[in-house]
Formats: structure tokens, sequence, C-alpha cells
């Protein structure tokens, strides 16, 4: 599965794989998103999961006002999605799922 | 420690191991030492008392209560016996007995604040904190209560006796001020303390005039059992684990947790989360979590802000974040206007 698998499905702004210090493996997003500042949230968040609640791989979905954040700590680092939140945040989930 | 009390194994350290035990949630264990200490220092209350206690968090109700009754007569001025027989009587729902330990605990030490809290659920119009508007404490007032006026004090309602003592001995405008509340809000509890104490009414006097500095300072509690009625929707999902509202700087507000959870760095381990993912997002300028659902292996925890505390629901793996999340929504109005 690769990264443009998520860009593809409606309402998804960017995705993209970045390491634990936060520096993008391989990421793509719509042009009023910068997939180096979303990489780097990623990377905070995560991290901050993982010291917060002591587990060793760490998994989020963070809704705001207009968007939702889904964050995946996979083998090959950390996987994140972007979308509006009247995205299909069930379908994004079950390929992230199969991502990672 | 473990070792320690393998070498030596009367140490009463025992029971500071077993303590430790119960608050790691190790019951088992703390009771299995807690029996073996005792069987060699049989005549150590303390160590007793938290046996009891280990029985009843073990959910052993009848055998927590015979343990701590049968060595009660020694230990009758411990605040943490009376606090647990009240406990295990109010889970027998022998409500009468309950409120006497309770209020016999709350006699040792006024400011126990479990025992305030369940006497509250007990009675409902418990009034045990009346809120006295000074901003100084006043002077203590050792009134000389001569016999002609023991009669006196017996006859007459407590409040009476209080307002007239303290105006025979302090004419400070701040006691004066105070006075109108103490009428209204002491009159339950008063009137409760003569009925349960085998003390003269004298002693009662006193010591009601030697409590007035003390009640300056504290303040009107907030009535989060209101809370209950709605979180229990959310309790009743079976995949629910347990529920706990903080604010968002991390601060534990209520605990409804099932599991055995250290809530409050939970509740500070969230908080660091959310303030991290605002901070983040307001990079993006694309405004702050509203919720948000972290998957561990064990448990999965969905959060949701409520004007401006959070609202934590801890669940199995195996739940519907989105079934929680339905519930969740429906019980946040009711739980925002009860925070205020």
């Amino acid at each position: 599965m690769k990264i443009d698998d998520f860009t593809k499905i409606p309402r998804v702004l960017g995705a993209g794989l970045v390491s634990e210090d936060g520096f993008i493996i391989e990421g793509q997003a719509k042009f009023e998103y910068d997939t180096e500042k979303l990489g780097a949230i990623a990377a905070r968040v995560v991290n901050r999961i993982k010291n917060s609640l002591g587990v060793a791989k760490a998994s989020a979905i963070i809704y705001t006002k207009d968007n939702v954040l889904f964050l995946r700590d996979s083998a090959d680092g950390i996987a994140f999605v972007i979308c509006q939140k009247d995205a299909n945040v069930g379908l994004v989930k079950i390929r992230l799922d199969k991502f990672a | 420690m473990s070792d320690e009390l393998r070498v030596d194994s009367g140490a009463l350290i025992f029971a500071t191991l077993a303590d430790v035990y119960i608050s790691s949630g190790m019951i088992d264990e703390a009771i299995s030492i807690l029996k073996d200490g005792l069987a060699r220092n049989p005549n150590y209350h303390l160590a007793k008392i938290i046996l009891g206690r280990a029985h009843f968090l073990g959910g052993d109700v009848d055998k927590a209560i015979e343990t701590i009754e049968s060595i009660y007569e020694e230990v009758k001025d411990s605040e943490s016996a009376n606090l647990y027989l009240g406990h295990c009587y109010h889970k027998l729902n022998d409500n009468e007995k309950a409120r006497k330990y309770y209020e016999t605990t709350l006699k040792i030490n006024p400011e126990n604040m479990e025992a305030l809290h369940e006497l509250e659920k007990l009675i409902p119009d418990f009034t045990p904190q009346p809120q006295v508007e000074i901003t100084e404490p006043a002077p203590v007032v050792e009134p000389v209560v001569e016999e002609s006026q023991v009669s006196e004090v017996s006859e007459t309602p407590i409040e009476e006796v209080e307002v007239a003592a303290v105006e025979e001995e302090t004419e400070t405008a701040e006691i004066a001020a105070a006075v109108p509340v103490v009428e209204e809000a002491e009159i339950p509890q008063r009137e409760a303390v003569v009925e349960e104490s085998d003390e003269s009414e004298v002693a009662v006097a006193d010591q009601v005039i030697e409590e007035l500095p003390e009640k300056a300072v504290e303040i009107e509690s907030v009535p989060l059992e209101a809370l209950d009625k709605p979180v229990k929707k959310l309790l009743d999902l079976h995949t629910v684990k347990g529920v706990f509202l903080s604010t968002k700087d991390g601060l534990l507000i209520k605990n409804y947790d099932k599991g055995k959870h250290d809530v409050e760095t939970t509740c500070a381990s969230i908080a660091a989360i959310c303030m991290d993912v605002d901070e983040s997002f307001r990079l993006l300028k694309r405004g702050g979590l509203t919720r948000c659902i972290i998957e561990k292996s064990d448990e999965t925890l969905c959060v949701m802000a409520v004007g401006d505390s959070l609202l934590t629901v801890v669940t199995r793996v195996e739940a519907k974040p989105g079934l929680v999340f339905v519930y969740a929504r429906k019980i946040i109005e009711e739980i925002e206007e009860i925070l205020g």
C-alpha cells in the first residue's frame, strides 16, 4: 500500500510517513497543507503519547474543529493522514491499519 | 522490601509493604502478607485495620467487618477503622451503621473528605461545611460556663448558645458578620452532635466555639454527585472500563474508573497530550482538539473536550469508539451544565 492510496480517498488532505524525529520519509498533501509541518506534528504527538502513557507503539485519531488527523506508529516510521472531518473516517482507518 | 521482610519476618514493616501492595492494586498479595505478619504480631492493630481495608477493596465485605470489629474497642479512635467500617456497612446497605461510623470518622477528623462525601450521599441535606464569610480567623474563645449556665445550655438550642458566647467574648466586626450564616447552616449538624454524643452539652458548646475560626476558611463544595447519573449511561456500556473527568491542565475532577488505573497520572498524561495537540494545530491554524482516540495495546482512551474539562472514557480494545462518542455526546451537555 502506498501513500497515494490515502490521498485518493475523497476529502483526504494529506498523508505521509515520518521518522521518529520528525523528518519526512514520504508525503503528499494538498497545496494548502505542508507535509513537513504535518510530519513534525505527527512525530511530536506520537512521541508525547508514547512517553506519557508508556506505550511502545502509539496510535491516535485526533479530531479538531475542521479536520481529523490519524497517527499510527509502524515499523517504517510514523504514518499520518489528515482529512476533512466529513471524510469517510472509517475507510481511512481501515487503510491505515493495513498500511501499518 | 520483600527480601527485607523475608530476613526479618517478625518485622512490623509488613504493614507498610501491604499498604504499598494495596496502593498498587495487588490486593491478594497484601492480604497474604498481612495474614502472615499478623500470625507473628497478633496485637499489631494497624495491620488488622489494613487487612480489613484489603478485604474491603477485594470485595469481601463481611470479612472486612469481622477483621476490623474484632479490634474495634482498641482502635475506636482510629480514623481509617471507622471510615472503612462505614464503607463496609454502606456497601451492605446498612445505612444506619454506615452513618454512625462516618460520623465517628468526622468527629476524629472533621476534614476527612471521603467520610463527608459518603455522608452527603446518605443524608442528602447533610451540610457539614457551612460557608462563613470571615477573612481573618476570630480569636479562640474559651467561655467559662458556670453551673447555672449549664442548665441553661441544656435547654437552649446550641446555635443560640454559640451566638451568645460569641457575642459575650468577642466584639470583632468579622464575627458579627459571621453569626447569621452560622445560625442558618449549623443547626442540623449541631443537633446531630448532641444526639450522638455522650458528652455534656457544655463540652459541645466549647467544641462549637473552638471550631468557629476553622470554618472561616472552608469552601462550599460543588455537587459533583449530579454527574453520577449522566456518567452512568456510559458506564453501562459493557465495553467501558471507566470514565473520568479532569481539567484541561490535568487535575482530576471526578473518577468513575472501574479498573485499577493510576487515574491522576493518566489525567496528567492526557492533558499533556491534548496541550501538545492544541499547540501543534495552532501552527496549522486549524483549531484545537475537540476529541481524540488513543489506542493502546490493552485499552482505548476516548477523550472529549467538555467546556474547560476533559472527559476520558477508558474502553476495552474491542469497543466501538463511534458508539462511545454517540453516548458521550448525549451526556456532554448535562456535564457542561453541572460543571458550569
